[in-house]
């Protein structure tokens, strides 16, 4: 199925939804592999928060597109280069500081862009961009929470969540190398760069982290369908039941 | 012309609509339906609901349980709309609705949070467990008091 997405404001929700969906899908592998047992619904539950979320986009898009697709074809039926989400999110549960370290880099970031998705002048994603706001809260917590805990933890868990931090760092700096298509649908850009960078540095200091330098980014762009080479397999694994059975119902 | 009783009435059939979650709570009351339109002067109806949490495993269940329980009621043409403007909050639920809710367990959701109620001793001495719950609304609490583990249902 060539599922094309043509206006502006459906491809920016496109990475929105996309980035949610495949974080979602992270988090759900965990489900039964938490530490502990409050842990593992914790993570669970925002899983599906990240789903709940995704699925409204999808439906947006599918409106504004006016598609003869639903969100489950574009959840199901497209390819890892027709896939537009941050490749921070697909980066897999090497363990559980990488978990964490992951969901915190893109909560600070989701709740910069929904912030600013409240005012939309699309009354339906101005409703949701509401809703969302509320749930991330839960989750901003939660991943801020646990980045205290492992940074000033052990000397063990700190060098573990050191670790995932250093590694995950070279997925941050093509969030911000916004394009027109961001431009035209984010009332401030350069703010949720700045907002970003002000919230992970006051974080990393207050949980005895450090930033190092990062190489400089070889890797193409997310925007242009480019990811690391993770997503393909994530894919494999999430899409295999509807590919293999297309007229499945559930 | 629409008939102010004929809506009524087909407000208190969507009143019989419990929550699949939390029985105890109907959708009118849980704030899920919205609007109700009673199309062409007839029996077909439109229903606009605004979905509680994004991620609500119950959303889709939310829209099957209104269609069963209108269709067996007479009314075989039900449209729902799904809207998310304005988003729902849990300033929605009366005070009746949250004393129901306290009567059945769950204690009912407080500005910020702040107040967390235990259900069992009624003390305000309580501590959350985990910000996440059995259901996406709901949190872990224990009471200090009387150590009763509760859910509360978070502010929204």
């Amino acid at each position: 199925m060539k599922i094309s997405i043509e206006k502006s404001e459906a491809r920016f929700l496109l990475r929105l939804a996309d980035t949610s969906t495949i974080l979602g899908q992270r988090l759900a592998e965990m489900c039964s592999r938490g530490p502990i047992l409050e842990e593992d619904i914790a993570l669970s539950n925002i899983s599906l928060d990240l789903f709940g979320r995704a699925e409204e986009l999808y439906k947006l898009i599918c409106t504004i597109e006016n598609a003869s697709y639903s969100p489950d074809d574009l959840v199901f039926r497209r390819n890892e280069r027709e896939y537009f989400n941050l490749k921070l999110v697909e980066q897999p549960n090497d363990d559980f500081a990488w978990v964490i370290a992951r969901q915190f880099m893109h909560d600070i970031y989701a709740k910069a862009v929904f912030s600013q998705l409240v005012n939309s002048k699309n009354s339906e994603l101005a409703g949701l961009a509401a809703k969302v706001l509320k749930e991330i809260k839960y989750s901003y917590i939660h991943s801020k929470d646990w980045m205290e805990r492992l940074g000033l933890g052990t000397e063990e868990s700190n060098t573990r969540l050191q670790r995932a931090v250093d590694h995950l760092m070279k997925y941050v700096e093509e969030i911000f190398m916004f394009d027109a298509v961001d431009q035209e649908n984010l009332a401030d850009c350069a703010l949720i760069h700045t907002t970003w960078e002000n919230d992970f540095n006051q974080t990393l200091a207050a949980c005895n982290l450090v930033r190092k330098p990062v190489m400089p980014l070889t890797m193409r762009d997310y925007r242009d369908g480019f990811h690391s080479e993770h997503l393909g397999t994530m894919l494999s694994v999430m899409q295999y039941l509807p590919r293999a059975y297309p007229d499945a119902k559930w | 012309m629409v008939n102010p009783e004929h809506t009524a009435q087909i407000w208190s059939i969507l009143e019989q609509v419990p929550d699949p979650e939390i029985p105890i709570i109907n959708l009118v009351e849980l704030g899920v339906i919205r609007e109700v339109e009673i199309l062409n002067d007839q029996n077909d109806l439109k229903i606009t609901i605004t979905p509680t949490y994004t991620g609500c495993p119950a959303k889709k269940l939310f829209e099957d349980l209104i269609l069963e329980k209108l269709h067996e009621n007479g009314y075989p043409k039900v449209e729902i709309i799904s809207k998310l403007n304005p988003a729902w909050t849990t300033e929605w639920l009366s005070e009746k609705t949250k004393e129901k809710l306290m009567k059945e367990g769950i204690s009912p959701p407080t500005i910020g949070d702040r107040i967390v109620q235990c259900p069992l001793c009624k003390s305000e001495n309580t501590k959350m467990v985990s910000a996440f719950g059995s259901t996406p609304c709901q949190s872990l609490y224990t009471c200090n008091e009387c150590k009763e583990p509760f859910n509360y249902f978070k502010c929204h």
